[in-house]
């Protein structure tokens, strides 16, 4: 990231840790298994924006609360750029409340994009680049389904994959191997 | 004719005879609304799956089809809503005793053709007036385009600004150079938040260089991710729907606001319209942009303007796709974009179909410059017609999202973003920004006034800046290091909105104080006079009074 030159040893070390208390408390799916701090399902007329009516629900990706995001930390170099990142979880609350408020489709998205979250930036250009038309073969693209569901935990994007590389192999779209 | 009528020779010289008009001409698919060759609309659902589209059997699907039968359709609503007589359902959508929570819950349950069918049955006034009903937001706003031909960040800086000064919710550049593009992002990010706090700003470029960019926080939202009707015309714009959806993941995944953008005539300008009315086709677009989930749409025809426009009720379909977008209950950015005619009159009655109902943004790119430095090929409107446009307003009594403003206050917010820009250049090793450019770029009509920056150079330090990943932050921290806390601060605010994601629901902008406006908590609920959005109170106070008018009390 940009800033280490700036930071010190003891922010990365701090930073590290949240980002591994993070992953350590999401062994499962976080799309699957985000649970909303009122027990039930998010609401569109009760919890959003979420930013506003429930900030105890909105961290970044490291686990940092939102309201601790702050242009003091900034200029004292305490912050790395996967602090304004986005969790899978708050795209899950996004879900649900797309969801409740009439908009199913909205919410299949961001619970793909969930998925998507944990997936290094130049891999996600890289995978979006392999779907393009006559860019990849069959066994390419099961390649990269296996590459979601194993490495990234990414089950709904695997599927996704797999169920483009059939409709590609049946019209003609895949890359001659 | 050896002798011309005078009047008939006054008339050739009119503006509107510059323009180019053909008949309809079906096999090439120049037809705007009812080609014979558009199918009649049917669906047939086995075990929860779609088996025949529009007349035609699932093993002969294309790529467009699956993405529609698999993703879109509401397999549960589908006969339901196919069962519904085409003018009866065109009738509820002009009722105000039908809400439109139920139109939009019966709209996913119908095909391409079904829809074509239900908006043939409307005039433009009756899609004006569903229009109205059926626009997902409840305030109607606007976005203008930021862009000149010289590619000059002071100018964007300063350009930025006064449109988000003026009212623009949102504003969109794009590049004459492609390696500009980093250059002219930060240039918006920064100018815009001097405008407006608030104000989303994006850069239209090559998808990956344009997603890359929005993930190192350089901008907020991204549009052109364009769908098509035909699955050759798709392949031939170097995508799939499976490779579209992924990208509109990929946005959501970075916390990045995102729209698609599609449009009548496309397929016709490429060459593969299979013989289907332009409108037709475009529901497809619309229904795969439904089915990725994605929240909204601009389209409108916008740079095929030409075509619809050309053609009889061209822009009568063109008011209808955008009515289609919003009866799938997305986000609509409705065009009055690329220039389409010579004559005023005609550009004026084309906008006003937006305009009058309200859209969630009436214009997806009213030229924020005059129109030789717009580079989406000109814009219907410019800065010249800005107080043409707040006299429309007052006239009318019609929000378009802008607001008077005095000349004060447009040159303290122009030079203000030249200089923090400025600084932020100084701060991030780019070519300095001078003085001089500072001082033209506050009072320039446009890029003419401004010098030669040195491109060599600018492109140089543009690549090594995005080679040592520079990200957000780093303007933030450059803000608030030289003296513009209140722009850092705005600047980290779009950051944090990516890490909420609120404005990851449809039709959503931020206000100044960077509350969310969206559609989940600021929804249309129009039934008919006395409800919905009305200009009134304060805003109308502010509407109604542009500098020009005379006030009795100061006589």
């Amino acid at each position: 990231m940009t800033m280490q030159n700036d930071i010190s040893p003891d922010v990365i070390e701090a930073a590290v840790k949240r980002v591994l208390s993070t992953l350590n408390g999401n062994g499962a799916a976080p799309a699957a298994s985000a649970p909303a701090a009122s027990g039930g399902r998010l609401d569109a007329k009760k919890d959003y924006p979420l930013a506003a009516k429930r900030p105890d629900l909105v961290k970044s990706a490291t686990g940092l609360p939102i309201a601790e995001i702050t242009v003091d930390k900034v200029m004292a170099g305490k912050l790395s750029f996967d602090d304004i990142r986005i969790r899978p979880e708050t795209l899950e609350y996004q879900a649900q409340i797309a969801e409740s408020g009439g908009r199913p489709h909205v919410a299949s998205n961001l619970r793909r994009a969930a998925e998507l979250t944990r997936i290094p930036d130049a891999r996600v250009l890289e995978m979006y680049v392999a779907l393009r038309p006559y860019r990849s073969t069959k066994a390419e693209l099961l390649a990269m389904a296996d590459e979601l569901e194993s490495k990234y935990q990414a089950k709904i994007c695997g599927k996704f994959v797999r169920e483009a590389a059939a409709i590609y192999e049946q019209r003609g779209r895949l890359k001659e191997s | 004719m050896a002798k011309r009528q005078k009047r008939f020779e006054v008339l050739a010289e009119r503006p509107i005879n510059k323009d180019g008009f053909i008949k309809e001409w079906v096999d090439v698919g120049l037809v705007a609304m009812e080609s014979p060759n558009d199918p009649k609309p049917s669906i047939r659902i086995e075990n929860g799956v779609v088996v025949e589209l529009d007349g035609k059997r699932r093993e002969d699907f294309d790529m467009i089809d699956y993405a529609i039968a698999d993703y879109c359709i509401d397999k549960r609503v589908a006969e339901e809503a196919m069962a519904i007589d085409s003018l009866k359902f065109a009738r509820m959508l002009v009722d105000i005793n039908v809400p439109r929570k139920e139109l939009v819950r019966l709209s996913v349950g119908m095909t391409p053709a079904k829809l074509v069918a239900v908006l043939r049955e409307l005039n433009v006034v009756e899609l004006m007036m569903a229009m109205q009903k059926m626009r997902s937001r409840k305030p109607p706003m606007n976005q203008a385009h930021v862009t000149n031909v010289k590619d000059c960040a002071p100018l964007l800086a300063a350009d930025a600004a006064e449109a988000g000064y003026r009212g623009f919710a949102e504003i969109e550049t794009t590049v004459g150079i492609a390696r500009y593009a980093p250059m002219n992002a930060l240039a918006l990010l920064v100018g815009g938040q001097v405008g407006r706090p608030g104000t989303l700003s994006q850069c239209a470029v090559e998808e990956a260089a344009e997603l890359n960019m929005g993930m190192r926080g350089f901008t907020a939202y991204a549009e052109t991710v364009s769908v098509y009707g035909t699955e050759q015309v798709f392949i031939d714009g170097d995508d799939t729907p499976w490779s579209k959806f992924f990208l509109a993941s990929a946005y959501a995944s970075r916390g990045l606001k995102m729209r698609y953008t599609s449009g009548t005539g496309s397929e016709v300008l490429m060459g593969y319209a299979e013989r289907k009315s332009m409108l037709y086709l475009e529901i497809r677009c619309i229904m795969v942009t439904k089915g990725a989930g994605v929240q909204g749409l601009q389209n409108g025809s916008i740079s095929c303007i030409g075509v619809p426009g050309a053609v009889p009720a061209g822009i009568r379909a063109v008011l209808a796709e955008n009515l289609a977008t919003v009866l799938m209950d997305l986000e609509v950015a409705s065009g009055n974009d690329q220039t389409f005619t010579h004559s005023i009159e005609r550009n004026t009655a084309r906008m006003l179909m937006q305009f009058l109902p309200g859209t969630d943004f009436i214009f997806s790119g009213y030229a924020a410059e005059p129109n030789y430095d717009n580079m989406f090929a000109g814009s219907t409107h410019d800065c010249d017609d800005y107080d043409d446009y707040l006299v429309l307003q007052r006239d009318l009594q019609v929000d378009g999202g802008l607001k008077p403003v005095t000349e004060e206050g447009v040159i303290a917010v122009r030079n203000k973003a030249a200089r923090a820009l400025q600084a932020v250049f100084e701060e991030l090793g780019l070519p300095a920004i001078t003085d001089d450019e500072v001082e033209r770029a506050t009072y320039a009509h446009g890029s003419k006034e401004m010098g030669d920056r040195n491109v060599n150079e600018d492109l140089r330090a543009i690549d090594d800046f995005m080679k040592r990943g520079t990200t957000g932050l780093d303007v933030v921290r450059a803000l608030a290091k030289r003296g513009f806390p209140d722009v850092a601060a705005s600047v980290l605010e779009m950051q944090k909105a990516k890490v909420a994601g609120d404005y990851l629901q449809t039709s959503a902008v931020f206000d100044e104080n960077f509350n969310v406006i969206s559609a989940i908590n600021h929804p249309n609920d129009y039934e008919g006079p006395g409800t919905g959005y009305r200009l009134t109170g304060e805003r109308w106070e502010m509407l109604k009074n542009i500098p020009r008018a005379i006030d009795a009390s100061q006589i």
